[in-house]
């Protein structure tokens, strides 16, 4: 009993068989997965896979339709308001408040976790030096940058110091640089025993942060796994890449399709590098003026799975 | 479907919104707000009704001798109030939570911590409500300096008018949790506000109405704010304003309890 109870504390979240329906539409359709204490999990898919959805389930942003959803070991259909009070929410638009300041915005987001004036004060100043964002601390929103507003959301995220924090497309829209700077901070976070839960459809941001990640398309889950495990089992160690005429990609398809796992994009023929095989047996099959070989990567395991053709 | 939407009215009129600490947040942010604009708000909750009370008052007012035993401009000091309550709270309660609903997405950001969607919506109304009686207030202190309120009574007529902002208030929010554009407002503006702050007793008494009409006028609440305010200003008070006063706050209990019901539904889908 006891043993039992230490384990299931360790989850986070536990989501069973969600579904959200829009009218007549479907937007999730029956995803399970746990996340557990301290960890990073990734929900991973294309535009309108129901990413966005199923976060807006979990932290009380749009109503369940049907399943079971743990969050924190409270049911999350009676209990959101008392989830809500112990997470850190950081939504894919900022929503940050135009009429006020920088300062102000932490301040009065801090007013509804019921932080007293002079520890939110502190708090939100603490903060904006950890964003650096000290210097705007006393400008509108309307004046900063795209970066500084995804930081001073991250900043608002953690007013109340939560132990689980929700990430929807923490870096879209950012420069590299920014980009960056949000990883290291995510992955301190990390560090500090906060577990993390985000969205994403870039594949380098999951395979720099994510433990754990489940790929969704069209309201379902296809993969599940640690990022290398899926790579692995999906697609291999490496790729080889061919560039082809458009009429020899069935011959060459017919040649290897018993031996290789393959994907074919547009004029491109990928071949993928599993098991006891090596990158030279691959090259040896096609011929090709423009061969590219690289190491394997969520990428292709993405593309692999949702396939290739655009599908929103 | 008929029949699925009389229920689900019902249903809406019936649903109480549960409410703790995160109403007073609500009101803290608005309040906030409005302290930084403070100066523009106030001079025009001044200006506005100032500017009537010059045309119709003194203006127009040379022409009538007397009213009800009183001047034109003593006559319609207290229409004054009620109208700039009652604009107020329309375009407070419809504009400016729209705005925060829609375009700022202000709401959404703040069902993401532990208040709830009922705290906010309730949070809004009673912001509102505040916003209007301080222009329903500052109205009466401009009158009273000029002396055409009589400072006899004055405290009841201000709890009716607090009712009134209270009734518009929830009218205007639960219009901004149905609208689907600005333009809902317009027409709401042009059809239901602008003819009640003429012809419910402000400007000239209701005796003046044909019949009809002035069973139509019976239906409006700003009636029955004109009613019991001039009332407890000029008249005798007898029981009657019970009347208005129940009625009044049957009317901004059903039109709260319908914009929550709407307001949550369209925050949390």
């Amino acid at each position: 009993m006891t043993t039992n109870q230490g384990a299931e504390k360790a989850k986070v979240i536990e989501a069973t068989n969600l579904v959200k329906n829009y009218g007549d539409r479907r937007a999730v359709d029956g995803i399970s997965f746990t996340v557990h204490a301290g960890e990073c999990f990734g929900l991973l898919g294309p535009n309108g896979a129901g990413k966005t959805t199923t976060f807006k389930m979990i932290y009380g942003s749009a109503q369940i339709t049907s399943g079971e959803l743990f969050v924190l070991g409270l049911n999350a259909k009676s209990h959101i308001q008392k989830i809500k009070s112990s997470i850190g929410v950081v939504p894919q638009e900022n929503g940050l408040d135009p009429d006020f300041t920088a300062l102000e915005n932490l301040q009065i987001y801090a007013n509804y976790f019921g932080i007293a004036e002079k520890a939110a004060r502190d708090r939100a100043m603490e903060l904006l030096s950890m964003m650096q964002l000290e210097d705007y601390a006393e400008k509108s929103i309307d004046t900063l940058s795209g970066g500084m507003k995804r930081r001073l959301t991250l900043a608002r995220a953690l007013i109340s110091k939560p132990k689980l924090i929700f990430l929807d497309e923490p870096t879209t829209g950012l420069d590299p640089q920014a980009r960056i700077w949000i990883w290291d901070e995510l992955r301190s976070l990390q560090k500090q025993g906060t577990t993390l839960f985000l969205t994403t459809h870039y594949m380098e941001e999951a395979e720099e942060l994510c433990d754990r990640l489940i790929i969704v398309n069209k309201g379902r889950t296809v993969a599940e796994g640690r990022p290398q495990e899926l790579i692995e089992s999906y697609v291999g160690r490496e790729v080889v890449e061919f560039e082809i005429g458009p009429k020899e990609v069935e011959y060459f398809v017919s040649k290897i399709k018993d031996r290789f796992a393959y994907q074919v994009m547009r004029n491109r023929l990928k071949l993928f590098v599993r098991g006891q095989q090596t990158t030279r047996d691959a090259i040896n099959e096609v011929s090709s003026q423009n061969v590219t070989m690289r190491k394997a990567s969520l990428n292709d395991v993405f593309l692999k799975i949702s396939g290739y053709e655009l599908n929103d | 479907m008929t029949n699925s939407f009389v229920k689900g009215f019902i249903a809406d009129l019936f649903y109480f919104p549960k409410i703790g600490r995160g109403v007073h947040c609500i009101w803290q942010r608005n309040f906030l707000y409005f302290r930084q604009t403070i100066f523009t708000s106030i001079t025009w909750i001044f200006v506005e009704p100032l500017l009537y009370l010059f045309a119709l008052g003194y203006g127009l007012g040379r022409y009538v001798n007397q009213v009800e035993g009183l001047s034109y401009a003593e006559f319609i000091a207290p229409s004054m109030m009620a109208t700039s309550g009652m604009f107020v709270a329309f375009f407070e309660g419809t504009y400016g939570t729209y705005t925060k609903l829609t375009r700022q997405n202000t709401y959404q950001t703040v069902i993401l911590t532990p208040v709830s969607p009922d705290e906010v919506l309730i949070g809004e109304i009673l912001w509102v409500t505040t916003k209007a009686f301080i222009s329903v207030l500052s109205v009466a202190i401009v009158l009273t300096l000029m002396g055409l309120l009589p400072l006899a009574g004055i405290i009841p007529a201000l709890g009716v008018l607090f009712l009134m902002c209270w009734v518009f208030a929830s009218i205007g929010v639960w219009l901004a949790s149905l609208a689907k554009s600005y333009e809902w407002f317009t027409y709401s503006q042009s059809g239901f506000i602008m003819p009640m702050s003429l012809f419910c007793g402000t400007y000239f008494p209701l005796s003046q109405l044909p019949k009809y009409l002035k069973y139509f006028s019976n239906i409006l609440p700003l009636t029955h704010v004109m009613m019991s305010v001039r009332m407890f200003l000029h008249g005798e008070v007898t029981s009657m304003f019970l009347i208005n006063i129940i009625y009044l706050i049957a009317l901004g209990a059903i039109f709260t309890n319908l914009a929550a019901a709407r307001f949550v539904r369209r925050l949390v889908f």
